[in-house]
């Protein structure tokens, strides 16, 4: 027990966790050349365990090499680096002057290990979308869609039903709720997808839809995208049927692509159906009064991008003017507000709202490792130069 | 001889000042009369910069062509020149050998592939337009990361030759002055439509036509006045073009890489003398390698300087000027480093990292300008202060560790000249350089997450970049931690040095060339090659250095 404490404890622990880590990051970048970016951070950053494919390391121009092999993942990587330096200080603990500086540093390192872990399970994030001129009061967040039933027949408020892309993903059998009078069942369910018009559709294949819009477009399944840009975001499809006592009422095609919802008749009552991206809804309204894209002058290189927006928020009575800009975001709420995108023609701003309950802890850690580290090597070099000196 | 070996040192220094100031203080006469040193500094506005028509000029013959001045009947022909001529002589210049042309898919494409040369002007490339514009349609087709040599090669060209349009139709730069203070520069060809009677389009039109008519006299007096009305109104860009045009002649940068490779030469030849045992001899060679490297030092500050002035940013703004910044700041660890122990290794590692820098740096911006403006994202001067400069200093530090190891296995492995006491002292300093680089590469990266949480709200993305710099700061953490607890010991710091080279080659250029991520700039096809044959020269100097202590000449025993 003791034997394995002091294994626990280890400085060669240590050395051997970094190098795994150095191997583990290089092969999850290398990775993100045809995986899309938090595919990589999920099966490599944030796994016990991960399967690393021969392949990454060989451009599929030069050779196709099957197969792969295990590696510790990043969580399982972290816990072990969290674990060992506890451990090393409870072992080892001796405050003095000469250690304060290795002591600082450590903390400081416990505190970013476990800000990391934080954010990789509390931090959420979502784009807010606004037309100029008009107002919003949720967030999608474009790594995940979800099926949307919508009952507009009610006096004030719509009644929807909500699936997430993560049951819709893996359910083979029928779907069911109790607010409505009708099952689902899908057919095909596509991970990232394109439309096809109805030219480019003629001749192809119509998919297996009878009903709404899949009377003019098809939808094609294509590979998960790479990289990190806001940019490049998966859009999935599905075909879906809707039954009512065994009588099919049509299947249709659904699709993150396709922006209005798609009407669905059952009894005389009409349900608009949609796949969109997955929604939050806030207390709160953005106001888009206007959106702002600058160039250099004779260029398209942008100088800057500002959307100035009037925050309401009947609850906290806030109703105020904001100008948001790169690098200049909004904290309100516990979220931030950051310009991240536009709509074509600049006729609207896409904002990133970000919720990280640890969003203050890196700044602190890294603040503690800093001085930390100054000290330690700080005084080591003040000691070798005197030495010297002498 | 005594005095000869304390004179050389100064010698070696007055020659220094001496290639750095000729032709810096008095720039080549021309012979036509007309004023073309005034032309060039008169500035313009492209790429969203205002700049004198002199950097334009030279960019786009450089881009163009790969050359910096013509040859013309035995005769230097400037780029200002050059352009003057673009822009009023058509029938000359279109056949001006200008078009740079290696591919020879291409080459037979145009039916030029009988020719024995390389640079081809638009007269015999006009019959072919279409079918190379077919061809680039084709090749823009294809992603960027996926197109084969001939697509680049046609693209570049088709790219090439719609730039000499737009220049010789004078759409880009924009060289119409805002009509009223604190507004936008006009492009001449919508001016000369929409306001035909502006005064400047009338000044340009009236002083190409006289340039054109070989008017000396009157084009001289028209360009004068120009220029003192553009002094009137805008003296601040006026001030900035004129010190933009002597930064362009003095080429601080290119002379710092003359003169480190010369430093380094010096040093090598120092540190042999040693071992053959020319004490005095070496002293004196050490000693001019470290006048040299001063003047080098002071020439690249000065550039450093005036760039950061130019552009009004800090020193690192691109790959170009972060290869530029590398390299001065290793030399500046060298200088210090070497002012403390007297052995030359500091500073021939120093000239050997100044000079490469700086031709990673030549080539990095052989085409275009390295002053270009800065995405939106970028544009905070407060944090490519501090992250970009500060990781910058940390990617130095490694590279310096790297090379002073580098140094110890080569010295250790073929020559006696790695005493015990020198062995000692060399693996001190790469030490000491560890632990500044694992500072900096730490503030640097965090300063880097900060900066990413103020503008996406994401502290840390997984980006390739930011992995990079992970990379880099676990890597000196561990040879430190490996120290502290014995796992490694002289030999072992010395080989993990060098391994820091790569991971740092890899996170400066090889995480730039995988097509993914927020810092994919500045990707060059030939850079692959270099990074991969770097990494393989690396890793062989990390064999060398494993060998067996008995193959050590040095001899060098625990």
């Amino acid at each position: 027990m003791r034997r394995f404490f002091t294994i626990l404890a280890s400085l060669r622990l240590t050395v051997i966790v970094f190098a795994l880590s150095i191997f583990l990051i290089f092969a999850g970048t290398l990775a993100q050349v045809h995986q899309g970016i938090w595919t990589v951070v999920d099966a490599y950053f944030r796994s016990l365990i991960v399967t690393i494919e021969f392949q990454i390391f060989v451009p599929k121009s030069i050779a196709t090499i099957p197969g792969g092999f295990w590696f510790p993942g990043g969580l399982t990587l972290g816990i072990i680096m969290f674990v060992n330096l506890i451990a090393a200080h409870i072992v080892r603990f001796k405050f003095t002057k000469k250690r304060m500086g290795i002591i600082i540093t450590h903390f400081g390192v416990i505190l970013l290990l476990a800000g990391e872990f934080v954010t990789g399970i509390a931090a959420r994030e979502g784009n807010m979308t606004i037309v100029e001129g008009e107002s919003s009061n949720y967030t999608e967040d474009s790594r995940s869609t979800e099926l949307a039933i919508i009952d507009r027949s009610g006096k004030e408020d719509n009644v929807v039903v909500v699936v997430p892309d993560t049951v819709l993903e893996f359910k083979s059998g029928e779907l069911k709720h109790e607010l409505l009078p009708f099952s689902m069942s899908i057919q095909e369910w596509m991970p990232n997808s394109f439309i096809l018009g109805p030219e480019q559709n003629q001749g192809k294949r119509r998919g297996i839809a009878d009903s709404g819009s899949a009377n003019i477009y098809a939808a094609q399944p294509t590979a998960v995208v790479s990289g990190v840009e806001g940019s490049t975001v998966d859009y999935p499809s599905m075909y879906v049927s809707f039954t009512k006592n065994n009588e099919t009422i049509g299947t249709y095609l659904l699709s993150a692509y396709l922006e209005k919802p798609q009407a669905v008749f059952v009894d005389g009552k009409t349900y608009w159906v949609e796949l969109r991206f997955a929604r939050s809804y806030k207390p709160y309204t953005v106001h888009l009064i206007d959106f702002k894209h600058d160039l250099f002058t004779g260029t398209q290189t942008a100088r800057n991008y500002s959307s100035l927006v009037q925050l309401l928020d009947t609850e906290r009575n806030v109703d105020r003017e904001v100008l948001i800009s790169m690098n200049n975001p909004l904290r309100y709420a516990g979220e931030t507000f950051y310009q991240a995108s536009f709509l074509q023609d600049d006729s609207g701003t896409v904002l990133q709202v970000v919720k990280n309950p640890g969003w203050l802890m890196p700044y602190a850690s890294c603040t503690l490792i800093t001085i930390g580290m100054l000290i330690q090597f700080g005084t080591r070099l003040i000691s070798t130069l005197r030495k010297s000196a002498s | 001889m005594n005095k000869l070996h304390s004179l050389a040192p100064w010698l070696v220094l007055v020659f220094g000042i001496l290639y750095v100031t000729q032709h810096t203080l008095s720039p080549p006469e021309n012979t036509t009369g007309f004023e073309v040193s005034t032309f060039q500094s008169i500035p313009v506005s492209a790429h969203g910069r205002t700049k004198p028509v002199g950097t334009v000029a030279l960019n786009n013959l450089m881009m163009l062509s790969g050359k910096q001045t013509l040859l013309v009947n035995n005769r230097k022909m400037s780029a200002t020149e050059w352009y003057l001529e673009l822009l009023t002589n058509t029938d000359v210049s279109v056949a001006r050998e200008i078009f740079r042309i290696d591919h020879p898919n291409v080459l037979s494409l145009l039916g030029l592939s009988e020719e024995n040369r390389t640079r081809f002007s638009y007269k015999e490339i006009v019959d072919n337009l279409t079918e190379i514009g077919e061809q680039a349609q084709l090749a823009s087709r294809v992603k960027a990361k996926d197109r084969d040599p001939f697509q680049n090669a046609v693209l570049t060209l088709y790219q090439r030759l719609s730039l000499f349009r737009d220049l010789s139709y004078l759409m880009a730069p924009y060289v119409i002055p805002p009509s009223d203070i604190g507004g936008d520069w006009r492009s001449f060809n919508v001016s000369v439509i929409e306001t035909p009677s502006d005064p400047y389009v009338l000044t340009w039109i009236n002083m190409l036509q006289l340039y054109n008519q070989g008017n000396v006299e009157l084009f001289n007096d028209a360009l004068f006045q120009y220029s003192t009305d553009l002094n009137k109104l805008f003296p601040a860009e006026m001030q900035k073009a004129r010190i933009e045009v002597v930064f362009n002649h003095a080429q601080p940068f290119y002379k710092s890489m003359v003169l480190y490779v010369i430093a380094f030469l010096l040093g090598c030849f120092g540190m042999l003398s040693t071992q053959l045992s020319r004490a005095s001899l070496s002293n004196t060679l050490l000693k001019s390698m470290t006048s040299l490297i001063v003047v080098a030092f002071v020439v690249q500050t000065i550039g450093l300087i005036g760039r950061m002035y130019l552009q009004g940013r800090p020193p690192v703004t691109n790959l170009y000027s972060s290869a530029v910044f590398i390299g001065w700041f290793c030399v500046l660890i060298g200088l210090l480093v070497d002012k403390r122990m007297k052995l030359g290794f500091a500073g021939t590692v120093a000239s050997a990292l100044g000079f490469g820098s700086l031709v990673i740096a030549h080539n990095l911006g052989g085409s275009g300008d390295t002053m270009e403006m800065m995405q939106a994202v970028l544009d905070s001067n407060f944090w490519l202060a501090t992250h970009v400069v500060v990781i910058t200093i940390g990617y130095s530090a490694t590279f310096f560790a790297g090379l002073l190891g580098t140094a110890y296995v080569l010295l250790g492995v073929f020559t006696k000249l790695l005493d015990k006491e020198h062995g000692k002292s060399l693996i001190k300093m790469i030490y000491g350089v560890i632990c500044f680089a694992a500072l900096m590469s730490f503030v640097g990266t965090v300063l880097g997450g900060i900066w990413a949480d103020q503008s996406w709200g994401r502290f840390w993305g997984w980006d390739a970049k930011e992995n990079g710099a992970a990379m880099i700061v676990l890597m000196t953490l561990l040879i430190l931690h490996a120290r502290w607890c014995g796992m490694i010991r002289d030999r072992g710091i010395v080989v993990l040095a060098i391994s820091c080279n790569i991971i740092t080659a890899w996170s400066w250029f090889g995480t730039n060339m995988l097509g993914v991520g927020l810092h994919s700039y500045g990707f060059t096809e030939s850079a692959v090659f270099w990074l991969l044959l770097y990494v393989v020269s690396q890793l062989l100097l990390m064999g060398v250095g494993m060998l067996p202590s008995s193959m050590w000449r040095s001899g060098l025993k625990k």
